[in-house]
């Protein structure tokens, strides 16, 4: 039958039959959702309960236990049009992660803000160690190449300036260390001194039996060609690329080649740029933990076979990695672990078959938790845990029962109180509170079903929920309230039906506009509870409009006639004629 | 009919009290604020729980040295006195459960606390561990202000397009800034309970209040909205000439029972919530209770009285 059909039909009909329609509606929606709400009614009729059994409300964390964690994104070392790729692959990476646990449930999502964020939720879980162990143990893998002339010449001078003074002071400590052997004290003393005191910023090295030209060509200078009689300690400063060093002979032994000079040494460092050098010669190359495709652990064919791990990357990561070892024939790529350079090997030729290893002095049980820890994800970007809610499951399930006891008793309650002040009209009105509360169940049993927007019911949205009925209740009190001023008017009862509904609307709409209004702010502001309270409470307002004006009008128009007409006590104390 | 509007002196004088003491509450001691908007840590853990056991070791005196008593506030803190936490403070609730709260939120402090406090007892569990970092918490607390300003915005703008129509005999912004004013006098005075709440029960505000108070704000502008429509119809219905004051409180009457049952019907639910909902959700309809009450209070003898006295000023205008 065409649909147009179909409504002539319904629009042939008398009024009469029409709201008999209207009326058997309201019964089949009330069934299907009190079966759905509750579907333990059927228990007995097993094909029926399987049926409504099936859809499940989609509990919160606050209500079943487990955990959120919030981490924070460090995209900063990122190019500003790369940053979403960085964000999803991490975010990818830890969905893989958070799945390895087993929990499919886990819901994780990436929140724009500055620095993004990426949220875990991990119901059920009774402790989040596991799952945070496992993502702290995230590789976080780079590759680096040395930066051009131009910019190591800049960062040489930056951190040589940065060193200058604390140099200085360096130089002024081994001066006066030195001055005091001059004045009288003996090398040893002085050296124990040193040793003694953790600030004074100096070392003394015994270095033993040393031969010529073993050693810095400025120390080797002063030890061999300076001729210092055993026991004498050089009465200048030494300088060399790494400190000042006060330099004492203590003996001598051998002629020519086999002449060796025991020497001991009390050195205060410099500090440079050289020094420093895999601080600052690397700079970012786009190459990470996300294009890689595979690892394995393999052993070198020269020599002692030490084991090795091999990095396989993904197309993007080929292209990225030839170029890379392209343009650095000769110089060193350097690949960074969680931060820290675990190898630098020095490009021989350009590598075009997506392959690369770390070689980095491994056990065979060292490369093989690497292979792992980097077969489950490498993160393109760092990340930090920034923010940790968890709820005792135990403490969840004891807020269930008590968020429903709490709104069955309100239910109760308010049914009570209509049913005593407005007699007929409350009855009504609580059946239509009966009806409003079981598709309120059923719309979160169904939104994951029937729409791309699973609700997640929490505490607040219990909250939210129970609120809703108290304000369900406000639109029939308003109606009820002013067909009683119709009917003390001496309206008949059909036309007071409708005149109350009538002009009760406008203040039903504007008010509710006002709570949709705070709730859509609400829901924009959305985190956790508050998105929870306000989604459920716009849902609710809406359905009550809908309870309290549609079901509670077809039912009241329906049931009321002739029989009530003649009992008008039973909505209000009216004084009738007859 | 009882002549409310006639001793609107009294509303004033009460309401004007009340709000009066509630922003010097809020101005000398504050709202006691949660990690939600300070950062920090919140940690729940539960001892051993053996109460009835414990009542027997009470009468026969350090028999059972097994027996296992839960540490008191002052224990726990002089226990963590070595990890220096920051503004740390501890409370004892029922069943051999304490809650901790520091400021500084890292994963080592947190589980170096959990080592001490095995110390009094191994089994001791970790039923909630909540940490806020302060990133998050200045983010937080900026959307909350951004919210509470775009929801009295909005319901600004939608009093004074929902009253556009009525301009007789006082011009329709008033309507608005009346709704808004009693608005305003609910929210005040709801913040004003909770420095108390918060500085005798240590009830502290976090993001779930700033929810609590947009729903009041959302509420009362409903409930103002209610009384104010009666009026419009009845100024629409009444010869011009009838006394506005008479038409205002004719309005509050016939809307009495109405204001009086709704909020009764929510202030069941709410009832309900604090009695059985648990401690979660508790002060989050303690602020909603006190909010439902003001602003059914606010609708009628504040919102309503100054339509009354704003006329009243006009027409003294409009004589001399």
């Amino acid at each position: 039958m065409p649909i147009s059909k179909f409504w002539n039909i319904i629009g042939d009909m008398s009024i009469q039959n029409k709201l008999r329609l209207k009326f058997g509606a309201i019964i089949v929606l009330t069934i299907l959702a009190v079966l759905t709400a509750y579907p333990k009614t059927v228990e007995s009729i097993p094909f029926l309960y399987n049926f409504f059994s099936k859809p499940e409300i989609n509990l919160g964390l606050d209500l079943q236990g487990g955990y959120r964690l919030e981490y924070e994104v460090d995209t900063s070392g990122v190019d500003d049009n790369k940053k979403d790729d960085a964000l999803q692959a991490a975010q990818d990476v830890l969905e893989r992660k958070v799945n390895a646990t087993g929990t499919s449930e886990a819901l994780i999502q990436t929140v724009e803000s500055d620095p993004p964020r990426i949220i875990v939720e991990y119901p059920g879980a009774t402790s989040a160690d596991d799952l945070k162990s496992k993502i702290k143990e995230t590789p976080y893998l780079e590759f680096k190449e040395e930066k051009n002339e131009e910019e190591q010449q800049a960062e040489i001078e930056k951190y040589n300036e940065m060193f200058a003074s604390s140099n200085e002071e360096a130089k002024n400590k081994a001066q006066e260390k030195l001055q005091e052997i001059k004045d009288g004290k003996s090398f040893g003393e002085v050296a124990d001194e040193v040793n003694g005191d953790a600030t004074s910023g100096g070392r003394v090295d015994d270095l033993d039996f040393v031969k010529k030209d073993s050693m810095l060509p400025e120390l080797n200078e002063v030890i061999f060609e300076k001729g210092l009689a055993d026991g004498e300690t050089y009465g200048e400063l030494v300088e060399t690329d790494y400190g000042w060093n006060i330099l004492y002979k203590a003996e001598e032994r051998g002629e020519g080649d086999a002449r060796e000079i025991h020497i001991k040494d009390i050195s205060f460092q410099k500090q440079t740029a050289e020094m420093y050098r895999d601080y600052w010669i690397y700079k970012e190359t786009g190459l990470t933990g996300k294009n890689l495709k595979d690892t394995a652990v393999v052993f070198t064919s020269q020599g002692l076979s030490e084991p090795q791990v091999q990095l396989k990357f993904d197309g993007e990561g080929k292209d990225l990695f030839a170029e890379i070892t392209k343009r650095n024939v000769g110089k060193r790529v350097a690949i960074y672990l969680d931060g820290e350079i675990i190898s630098a090997p020095t490009v021989q030729t350009e590598i075009t078959n997506g392959e690369a290893v770390i070689t980095g002095n491994f056990t065979v049980d060292e490369a093989k938790e690497l292979k792992r820890r980097l077969n489950e994800g490498a993160l393109p970007v760092p990340i930090s845990l920034v923010s940790q809610q968890s709820v005792g499951a135990s403490l969840g399930k004891l807020s269930l029962e008590q968020s429903l006891k709490a709104g069955v008793a309100g239910l109760i309650v308010v049914g009570i109180f209509m049913i005593l002040y407005y007699r007929f009209l409350g009855l009504v009105a609580a059946i239509a509170l009966f009806i409003y509360a079981a598709m309120m169940i059923s719309i979160f049993k169904l939104s994951g079903t029937l729409s791309n927007w699973p609700i997640t019911l929490t505490l607040s949205g219990i909250a939210g929920f129970i609120l809703s009925v108290g304000m369900a209740v406000d639109a029939n009190v308003l109606i009820f309230e002013r067909i009683k001023e119709e009917l003390k008017s001496g309206r008949g009862l059909e036309s007071a039906l409708n005149e109350g509904f009538r002009r009760a609307w406008p203040s039903i709409r504007d008010g509710n506009y006002s709570t949709i209004i705070t709730s859509l702010i609400l829901i924009w502001m959305g985190t956790g509870f508050i998105k929870g309270f306000a989604v459920i409470l716009v849902i609710g307002v809406l359905f009550s409009m809908f309870t309290a004006i549609v079901i509670v009008k077809i039912i009241l128009n329906f049931v009321a006639g002739k029989w009530l007409e003649k009992r008008l006590w039973l909505i209000a104390n009216i004084k009738q004629d007859k | 009919m009882i002549n409310i509007i006639d001793k609107r002196k009294y509303s004033y004088i009460f309401s004007g009290v009340l709000v009066i003491t509630s922003i010097t509450l809020l101005l000398v001691w504050g709202l006691k604020l949660g990690i939600d908007f300070k950062g920090g840590t919140l940690m729940e853990v539960q001892f051993s729980s053996n109460q009835a056991l414990e009542e027997t070791a009470e009468n026969s005196e350090a028999e059972n040295s097994e027996e296992f008593k839960a540490p008191t506030r002052d224990e726990i803190i002089e226990k963590l006195k070595d990890l220096n936490l920051e503004s740390l403070n501890v409370q004892e609730s029922e069943n051999n459960s304490a809650v901790l709260r520091y400021i500084g939120s890292s994963e080592d402090v947190n589980e170096q606390v959990m080592e001490k406090l095995t110390e009094f007892d191994g089994s001791v569990e970790q039923t909630r561990v909540d940490f806020v970092g302060s990133s998050i918490s200045k983010q937080l607390k900026r959307n909350a202000i951004m919210a509470v300003i775009l929801s009295v915005l909005g319901i600004a703008l939608y009093i004074a397009w929902a009253f556009r129509k009525v301009s007789y005999p006082i011009p329709s912004w008033q309507y608005g800034i009346a709704a808004i004013v009693a608005l305003a006098h609910d929210i005040t005075i709801t913040l004003g309970i909770f420095v108390l709440l918060g500085k005798f029960m240590n009830v502290e505000v976090g993001v779930s209040f700033i929810a609590a108070l947009l729903t009041i704000l959302g509420y009362s502008v409903n409930d103002t909205i209610v009384v104010f429509d009666r009026i419009r119809e009845n100024l629409i219905k009444s010869s011009k000439k009838e006394d506005f004051e008479k038409v205002v409180n004719k309005s509050i009457n016939e809307t009495l029972a109405r204001s009086i049952n709704t909020s009764l019907t929510v202030m069941i639910v709410l009832v309900a919530i604090v009695l059985f909902g648990g401690e979660s959700v508790k002060y989050f309809s303690v602020a909603l209770l006190i909010g439902v009450i003001f602003g059914t209070y606010s609708s009628i003898f504040v919102a309503s009285a100054l339509l009354v006295t704003n006329y009243r000023r006009e027409q003294k205008v409009k004589e001399n």
